[in-house]
């Protein structure tokens, strides 16, 4: 996968790079309008993770030349600016997705993820981990090709940890992920073990591998070991 | 007490002081001066009197008359003291009238005689009593006059002071309306005019400051936060930590979470109070409420608390933003402030929507659970919660009602 950060804050965008960059993957960077401009024209994309508000231009100006140009690259906006307007304005222009700013960088990744699963995939749309196959379309899940049946936040915990496969992700990630922003009553998240805990029981029991562990109390990361 | 009827008042009882301070000084003036004019005719009869006695050196003959009696009686020479006096006049079979008389003394040959002159002052009193009359009549009129001219004028001349008071009712910062200048030549009036509308103005530049600066404060921290954020995302991918520093961890995403929330709310509500979330959308609110309590299903597991939803139909025109965020913070609020193995009753119709909850066994304020930042102590939101819940019923045109009936909390929305 190849993916261009367009991200003027550079603690953020080395965040990203570093999170994104695993084997497979190539990451390049633009910290301001005109670089962005320069990468975009010369080099093709699986996905731009685009920032609006950047020095010396609009995000927006550049998605527009993107289509403008016919080009088929995957946009993510990211943005601050979490008002309607903007997210509206820029799913009209051909975005594919967009995101707000704070976000965990699991939840970049499964909308990264999703977005080039979708174009590469062309509707057809199927997950397939070793033993495991996902359905996304149908939302049905089969390990070995048995059909397993999984509860909805199941099916989109399964697919969150795949999309971030290797990776600890913490409690706080999947609860923001499950249960969006009314989550911060919790203290503790033992209802998120629970789903876990059926995840992995309904793998084993139709006979696919163990591939979630437990993080050190902060999270969990799923991984062929 | 009205401007018009302290007006009226003062200006009735200086009237009324001066009236009667006139009254009595006219009275006097009127009975002096009639006094005046008796005595003089007294004097023509003393002299007539003399005249005669001096033509014909014996008394006259007195004759009985309507209004003036005359008496000669003899007397020591010298012992009668000219004077004039006021006496009772004895009409024959008559009231006693009050009368005015002068006695004089006469010399007939040798002989003294004091001269008892005696005139009914009761015409003169009459004359009194019409004029004064005439000028009392007068002067009531006069104001009673004054007193109606007053009301209606003043209550025209001050007619721009109420429409500006009316004006200032209305006011609200929030709303972008004009205040209308009412029409009037009255300096006074216009300049008040003038000054309230540059005050409002004011207020409402202020206030539109404050909440650009809530705004823009609240944009400049979503930056640090999501850096904060994706760092500790990217510092947990580092591994092999142990129990304790893995406990740091879990405090620091709290806090980043709790703040970015906080700040997204600020930002939430600052984006309602300007009205830019106000596209609409065809709502079914019972499909709304069936998904959230789907998705809060673990939540009110882990709680243990029963959920009883009597959900009737209800569609709605308005944001699914904000449809959503409401009926989060309502059935969040209604999770955060139970007790374990609570309640939850949810019921909607289609005039009201109610929250039903079991908590602390304590009514709360009413006044003050809507304001920014009130939280009891133990709560771990925000504070802003409820204050965004009543800011969205109220930009929809609902409202959002505290009521407490042992053992529940109600929150209702009226549709």
């Amino acid at each position: 996968m190849k993916i261009l950060i367009i991200e003027d804050e550079e603690g953020l965008r080395e965040s990203i790079e570093e999170y994104f960059t695993e084997a497979g993957n190539i990451c390049e960077t633009a910290a301001s309008y005109a670089a962005a401009l320069a990468k975009v024209e010369l080099y093709r994309y699986d996905c731009i993770l685009l920032d609006i508000t950047l020095p010396g231009g609009n995000g927006i100006d550049i998605l527009k030349k993107l289509k403008a140009n016919n080009y088929t690259d995957g946009v993510l906006i990211i943005s601050a600016k979490n008002s309607l307007d903007d997210r509206l304005q820029g799913l009209d222009l051909g975005a594919d997705d967009y995101l707000v700013k704070p976000f965990h960088l699991s939840e970049l990744k499964a909308r990264v993820s999703a977005i080039i699963r979708r174009k590469m995939f062309n509707g057809s749309n199927v997950l397939n981990f070793n033993e495991l196959s996902i359905d996304l379309m149908a939302k049905t899940v089969a390990v070995n090709g048995t059909p397993v049946k999984f509860t909805r936040k199941e099916f989109a915990l399964l697919i969150y940890f795949i999309s971030n496969k290797g990776k600890v992700i913490s409690k706080n990630a999947i609860a923001e992920h499950l249960w969006g922003d009314g989550i911060d009553l919790a203290n503790n998240f033992d209802f998120i073990y629970s789903h876990i805990k059926n995840i992995r029981k309904k793998i084993m029991e139709a006979g696919g591998k163990d591939y979630i562990y437990a993080a050190y109390g902060m999270g969990y990361k799923f991984a062929d070991q | 007490m009205k401007l018009s009827e302290r007006y009226n008042q003062v200006n009735l009882i200086a009237t009324i002081v001066i009236m009667l301070i006139t009254g009595v000084i006219y009275y006097q003036a009127i009975s002096l001066i009639l006094t005046n004019q008796k005595d003089n005719s007294l004097k023509v009869e003393e002299q007539e009197v003399f005249d005669y006695v001096k033509l014909n050196h014996h008394l006259p003959q007195v004759f009985a008359s309507k209004d003036q009696q005359i008496t000669f009686i003899s007397a020591e020479p010298n012992s009668v003291k000219r004077e004039f006096f006021n006496t009772t006049y004895y009409r024959e079979k008559d009231e006693p009238e009050s009368g005015r008389g002068l006695v004089s003394s006469v010399k007939v040959g040798d002989r003294y005689y004091k001269i008892l002159i005696v005139e009914s002052k009761v015409e003169t009193e009459d004359l009194i009593q019409i004029i004064f009359g005439i000028t009392i009549g007068v002067i009531l009129l006069l104001l009673l006059v004054l007193v109606i001219t007053n009301r209606l004028i003043l209550g025209r001349l001050w007619q721009p002071f109420y429409s500006i008071l009316s004006e200032l009712k209305l006011f609200n910062v929030t709303d972008s309306r004009e205040m209308p200048s009412p029409n009037t030549t009255i300096d006074e009036f216009n300049e008040l005019q003038a000054e309230v509308t540059a005050m409002a103005e004011r207020v409402k530049k202020d206030y539109k400051d404050l909440k650009t600066f809530t705004e823009n404060a609240s944009h400049e921290l979503l930056t640090p936060i999501a850096v904060i954020n994706s760092k500790l995302d990217t510092l947990i991918q580092t591994e092999n930590f142990s129990e304790h520093q893995s406990k740091l961890l879990n405090d620091l995403y709290s806090a980043v979470s709790r703040l970015s929330r906080l700040n997204q709310s600020l930002l939430l509500l600052v984006k309602i109070e300007n009205k830019l979330l106000n596209d609409r959308q065809h709502l079914d609110l019972q499909e709304l409420i069936d998904d959230l309590l789907y998705q809060l299903e673990d939540i009110f597991n882990d709680k243990e608390i029963t959920v009883i939803s009597t959900i009737g139909e209800k569609e709605i025109d308005a944001s699914n933003y904000l449809i959503e965020i409401l009926l989060n913070n309502l059935i969040i609020n209604a999770v955060r402030h139970n007790r374990t193995n609570g309640e939850i009753i949810i019921s909607l119709t289609s005039q009201n929507l109610t929250i039903k909850n079991t908590g602390e066994q304590v009514a709360l304020n009413p006044e003050n659970i809507f304001t920014r930042f009130h939280k009891a102590s133990t709560s771990e939101g925000s504070g802003l919660g409820l204050t965004i819940s009543k800011q969205i019923c109220e930009s929809l045109g609902y409202q959002l009602v505290y009521s407490y009936e042992e053992p529940y909390h109600i929150f209702t929305v009226n549709f």
